[in-house]
């Protein structure tokens, strides 16, 4: 790109919008987070479903098995930052909606401990839901707010099955919200950045 | 005929490192160049004008043992960018 050559009033007013898009185009997403997460909140959810069901014993809730994940995960989510070239506001505003949805969602396991562990896996199918559909409506991707809406009908049944079968719901969810747009992701990401 | 318009910005390469930063929250040199398609020379003597007048910031550091350089726009840069904006916007009109 040249430096001093004169513009048009009209060829500023297409450089600045077409770099405008370019800019907000930008995204680095290997899709592993989602994986990772989608896959052990998935597991988790299976083996709450099994121990309650008393079809295996667990010598603890499974769900304590996320904790070390949530350490590998915020490794992996830093090493992955230092490999973005810019960092879009859409990345920024996604990044606090997580943030808020696992701060969210750690309080309402508290409901766990006061025995009321279905109806915080209501809960937390909610939040889950308003997580996906705020995503979906920040990064303009059509799949997270189809699949949020998904999500709050499963909540709103969740409500009427207070049982093991909840946990079921919890890993449709896990595989719906974070597995298949990992993939989707991972596919994308391959085809652009290749074997990086 | 744009002798109203910032002289800064009124430059093919400055306004596109100022448009593509105004639309992230920083950038790195090597984005910078590849949006652009300039040279690494151009590039850093158009950002040292930018950085000169206040528009952009600038943080030199170091990336796993690579020099690394962030850009970043100002409170004044997103004025003047968006002043500009606006005097395009008038002159658009006064044509029409």
């Amino acid at each position: 790109m040249q430096e001093e050559k004169i513009m048009t009033e009209q060829e500023s007013l297409r450089l600045i919008s077409r770099t405008i898009y370019e800019a907000k185009g930008y995204y680095y997403e290997s899709g592993m987070s989602a994986l990772m997460y989608g896959f052990s909140v998935f597991v988790c959810s299976i083996l709450c479903y099994l121990r309650d069901e008393k079809i295996i014993a667990f010598p603890f809730h499974p769900f304590y098995l996320l904790i070390p994940v949530f350490f590998v995960l915020g490794w992996a989510q830093m090493k992955e930052d230092k490999k973005k070239k810019a960092k879009t506001f859409t990345d920024e505003a996604i990044d606090y909606v997580w943030m808020g949805f696992m701060l969210s969602a750690l309080a309402a396991f508290a409901a766990g401990f006061a025995g009321l562990y279905y109806i915080s896996i209501a809960i937390v199918l909610i939040l889950i839901s308003l997580a996906t559909f705020l995503t979906g409506m920040i990064a303009k991707f059509k799949y997270h707010i189809v699949c949020s809406f998904i999500g709050w009908a499963l909540a709103i049944v969740s409500f009427f099955i207070l049982n093991p079968n909840i946990y079921l719901l919890l890993a449709f969810d896990a595989v719906m919200v974070w597995v298949i747009p990992g993939f989707m992701l991972r596919a994308a990401f391959k085809k652009i950045h290749g074997g990086e | 005929m744009f002798k109203d318009l910032d002289p800064i910005l009124h430059s093919q390469l400055r306004l596109a490192v100022v448009s593509l930063l105004i639309s992230v929250k920083e950038a790195e040199f090597t984005f910078l160049k590849e949006k652009t398609n300039s040279t690494a020379g151009n590039l850093s003597v158009q950002i040292n004008k930018l950085k000169d007048a206040g528009y952009i910031e600038v943080l030199k550091q170091f990336k796993e043992n690579y020099p690394q350089t962030i850009c970043k726009i100002t409170p004044v840069g997103v004025k003047a960018f968006e002043a500009y904006v606006k005097d395009l916007q008038s002159y658009l009109t006064i044509k029409k």
